[in-house]
């Protein structure tokens, strides 16, 4: 669904609205070129026409807007894109009638591609020459670089499946340009070509001691697996993990670090946590969240007299530092939330959250009450990043919409 | 609108081509309610990308499988070298298997368990999903 509109040097005022599939509108595209001055002869590439003729279209207005997370694999990225792809409403679902083992959600605005999807070597491939999939030896960059640049562009592509039953590569599956696209794995800020093509990036800094707690309780229950094994995988991808993966979130533009609680002395359970949002300050269409004072430094316990809080309680910290050399803001949560009202109390004394009314970010973290961390730091984190990439989006195609109306006038 | 009848059309021929019904039948009720066998069928024939495909439910039990041979697998590499590329290799495949595993788990749960309680955990705010207290 787009709306085109036309502004021709003869008729400012037409104004053409339609409702296409994308195909269809890139047809319409060509349709167009003749209305201008000069046939432009670069048929093969509709942005870059569109962009120097007096059309405004819906294919610049509707430019997929790319959207990167990286984490290790159990750290919650699945987690987060349920979060995320549900604040733009509609669950996201893997495609219909393809193969059941494709890694890839898709719901009404957005697309989620998984890029263990460009390995280049498969299991039995990595076993071989001994690397691990967060070797860079073993994903294919160029591949992923054009993927991901022909999406941004507007133009579909059949992607390889990484199968993680099998291990195996299965056939390609075709991804058509969403309005957004994530691309969420191990490596997405790793190569530079497709980092700059990301409109905005975020990174899940899992601490060693949180990794094994949670890795503890999805492995477990399962036959084979003890302490001892849980313990000696995360060591034994520990030295690719630093040199490839932990370097990335340097480079995000948001990252949500999660540690164990301070609130309990000696505490290794991993079952309160203490989590960070370090959001980088200069963000083109990014204003980071604030409490109380924007750029003061603050430490905040919510539960007092208004409002009471069960043991260990909650605590809250706000305010500018450094890292990576970037001036970021940093919010953090201690503890966590035990009932609705301490929640709700907490969000209205949150400013810069991006919400559309008052409770949003409650009413999505009671809407999925039931994914892990909806009662803590984590939950809120990704809740408000996941507004915030809203903003971010409804922003981008606020400001592409009106740039050609502007240039219409001068 | 026009794409929609299409996509009906399209769908309901082909089908009839096989199976040599009357296409009304098959956009009133589908027969895969009452015929199971028909949906493996047609996934046979790779009819519309609507038919939902029919997976063996061994899995989850092979995947299990899996998890406990790649750990079996790690021990014996690494016994010989600790830090050597193949033993992070074959540790990285326990990481990979358990992932699976641990997806297959909650798919296999997803499956089991009521479709309309799935589905209403993603969309609470739909017609169907709303529940009133009288």
């Amino acid at each position: 669904m787009a709306i085109c509109t036309v502004y021709t040097p003869h008729s400012l005022n037409t104004h053409l609205g339609f409702h296409q599939k994308q195909q269809q509108q890139q047809q319409q595209h060509h349709h167009f070129l003749f209305y201008t001055r000069k046939p432009n002869n670069n048929n093969n590439n509709n942005r870059r026409v569109v962009n120097n003729s007096e059309i405004s279209c819906s294919a610049d207005a509707d430019k997929t807007v790319v959207i990167g997370l990286a984490a290790d694999s159990g750290c919650g990225k699945s987690t987060f894109m349920r979060r995320l792809t549900s604040v733009f409403g509609g669950a996201a679902e893997p495609p219909k009638g393809g193969n059941p083992d494709s890694n890839t959600l898709i719901s009404d605005t957005t697309t989620v591609i998984c890029l263990d999807d460009y390995h280049s070597l498969d299991r039995t491939g990595r076993k071989e020459k001994g690397v691990t999939a967060l070797d860079p030896r073993a994903n294919d960059f160029d591949l992923m670089y054009q993927q991901v640049k022909a999406i941004k562009d507007g133009v579909a592509v059949d992607k390889p499946i990484y199968n993680h039953v099998t291990g195996l590569l299965d056939p390609p599956e075709p991804i058509k340009p969403p309005k957004i696209l994530v691309i969420e794995g191990l490596h997405p800020m790793f190569d530079s070509r497709v980092r700059d093509l990301l409109d905005f990036s975020i990174y899940l800094d899992i601490s060693n001691e949180v990794k094994f707690a949670w890795k503890i309780q999805r492995d477990m229950a399962e036959r084979g697996h003890s302490l001892e094994s849980i313990k000696a995988s995360i060591e034994a991808r520990k030295p690719d993990f630093d040199a490839y993966i932990d370097p990335q979130k340097q480079h995000a533009d948001a990252v949500i670090e999660v540690l164990p609680t301070q609130l309990i002395p000696d505490d290794n359970e991993g079952k309160v946590l203490r989590v960070r949002l370090i959001m980088k300050e200069g963000v083109k269409l990014f204003n980071p969240v604030y409490l109380f004072d924007e750029g003061s430094t603050i430490s905040w316990i919510p539960c007092g007299r208004k409002l009471t809080c069960s043991y260990p309680g909650i605590k809250f910290s706000y305010g500018p530092d450094s890292y990576f050399g970037h001036e970021v803001s940093v919010l953090e949560m201690d503890g966590q939330f035990d009932r609705l009202d301490e929640l709700i109390y907490v969000e209205s004394h949150l400013s810069n959250i991006s919400t559309k009314f008052y409770g949003e970010v409650t009413q999505q973290m009671l809407k999925h009450a039931d994914f892990p961390g909806s009662n803590n730091g984590t939950g809120l984190f990704q809740t408000i990043i996941g507004l915030k990439i809203r903003d971010l989006y409804e922003q981008i195609v606020a400001s592409r919409a009106a740039a050609p109306l502007e240039a219409a006038k001068a | 609108m026009a794409t929609a009848t299409v996509a009906i059309v399209g769908f309901c021929t082909s089908r009839v081509t096989i199976r040599g019904e009357s296409r009304n039948t098959h956009v009133l009720k589908s027969p895969r309610l009452n015929n199971p066998w028909r949906a493996i069928n047609a996934n046979q024939f790779k009819i519309g990308s609507r038919m939902m495909s029919v997976k063996t439910k061994a899995a989850p039990d092979s995947i299990s499988d899996k998890v406990s041979e790649s750990i079996k697998n790690a021990e014996e590499v690494c016994a010989g070298d600790p830090v050597s590329g193949e033993c992070a290799a074959a540790w990285d495949e326990v990481e990979e298997v358990s992932a699976a595993a641990s997806d297959a788990r909650l798919k296999k749960k997803e499956k089991e368990s009521d479709p309309l309680e799935n589905y209403c955990k993603d969309n609470p705010e739909t017609d169907e999903c709303r529940t009133y207290d009288n």
